[in-house]
């Protein structure tokens, strides 16, 4: 494997970023969907093989699913859309913690973020929205800088991780799997640490919504101006 | 079963990718209720990953962890709107640019100029529907108070 190509790919992806992300115009904005996409496959051709070829396929598509759908809610112009292309980004990262085990996190990510958090956005979207096209969603800050700092920060990540895996590191076994974190009853297992080790947290994490939701309506109370 | 550390390295790409989409949303839209869609963009890679590990190290923990999150995104979009909604009030926008005071004293300001709004687009008229049924008759003291609605 030639070294220039993890080069060649983060190149593209910050000149595939940059183009698509909102300039004032639509100008390259197709030319940025064809870089980034090739600095995707060129990435994902270099991940090691899953071995069963249903379990890369369904990887493979819901990896494809949450990140296209990410770039979706991050380049769009419109910020109804990308709360949608959000939306869809949190399917796709659901199905991806079904994939890996963690049943409860998927149902609980759909319900609450897609449910709740999201219907929230969009509901404060309506509330905010302008009349026309406004020109803050057209344009944006420093657009190639933000760019090259993210497309940097994944370069620092993927070196990060590779390092990793230069050791050598001990697999959990099937039989320890699927007595663990893949068992049937996974959620009897979460529930029983949730309450158990980490009781005191799911107390203060009750009380912290609590103490959020009394700030939200101090916060969003309407003074009048001579009131 | 997959091979265990195939999957869980691309798990890892998976959320360090999902990070650097979200932090170059934040840090160059400057619609303030996008940022926020990109800040939970963050977490969500962040959640991919302990997840992941989660699963490599048969424990928990890391899941846990993906609950608090999880937990914590709720308490901040509810805090994170009503600041947006109050500061919306104030501006007329959800430009944070719009909010350039805020900067140090001795800053000099963004060098960005504020553009004009644009209006829709022509295309995007409502669709004419063909007029039908009958218009109902109204007795001339509902116009004054109407009872039923």
């Amino acid at each position: 494997m030639p070294h220039y190509i993890p080069i060649l790919t983060l190149l593209l992806a910050a000149v595939g970023m940059w183009l698509m992300l909102p300039r004032g115009g639509a100008r390259g904005r197709g030319l940025g969907m064809v870089l980034t996409a090739t600095a995707i496959g060129l990435g994902t051709s270099r991940l090691p093989w899953l071995g069963p070829w249903t379990a890369e396929a369904v990887f493979l598509v819901l990896a494809a699913v949450t990140i296209v759908s990410a770039l979706g809610a991050v380049t769009f112009h419109n910020p109804v859309y990308c709360a949608i292309w959000f939306g869809q980004s949190l399917l796709g990262t659901a199905g991806l913690f079904l994939v890996a085990g963690a049943q409860f996190l998927a149902v609980a990510t759909v319900v609450i973020y897609a449910g709740a958090i999201l219907v929230t956005f969009l509901f404060v979207l309506m509330l905010a929205q302008p009349k026309g096209r406004a020109a803050y969603d057209r344009v944006s800050w420093e657009a190639p800088i933000a760019a090259a700092a993210g497309v940097v920060m994944v370069g620092i990540l993927s070196i990060t991780i590779g390092g990793a895996f230069s050791h050598p590191i001990v697999p959990p076994t099937e039989a320890a799997l699927a007595a663990g974190v893949l068992a049937p009853q996974h959620v009897a297992g979460f529930g029983g640490q949730l309450f158990g080790r980490h009781l005191i947290a799911i107390e203060v994490a009750g009380m912290l919504l609590l103490v959020a939701l009394v700030g939200a309506a101090v916060i969003v109370q309407h003074k009048e101006p001579n009131g | 079963m997959p091979d265990e550390i195939a999957l869980l390295n691309g798990y890892l790409i998976v959320g360090a990718l999902l990070f650097g989409i979200g932090m170059i949303g934040f840090l160059s839209r400057r619609n303030m209720i996008v940022m926020f869609l990109s800040a939970e963009i963050m977490l969500q890679g962040v959640s991919l990953s302990l997840v992941a590990w989660s699963r490599f190290h048969n424990d928990f923990g890391g899941q846990m962890l993906v609950l608090f999150i999880i937990a914590v995104a709720a308490c901040e979009a509810a805090i994170a709107l009503a600041l947006v909604v109050a500061l919306f009030r104030r501006r007329g926008n959800l430009d944070v640019a719009a909010w350039r005071v805020l900067r140090e004293a001795n800053q000099p300001p963004p060098s960005d100029a504020l553009l004009p709004e644009e209006p829709p687009d022509q295309a995007e008229s409502w669709p004419h529907l063909a007029p039908a049924g009958v218009q109902p008759e109204t007795l001339p003291e509902e116009t004054e108070y109407r009872p039923r609605v």
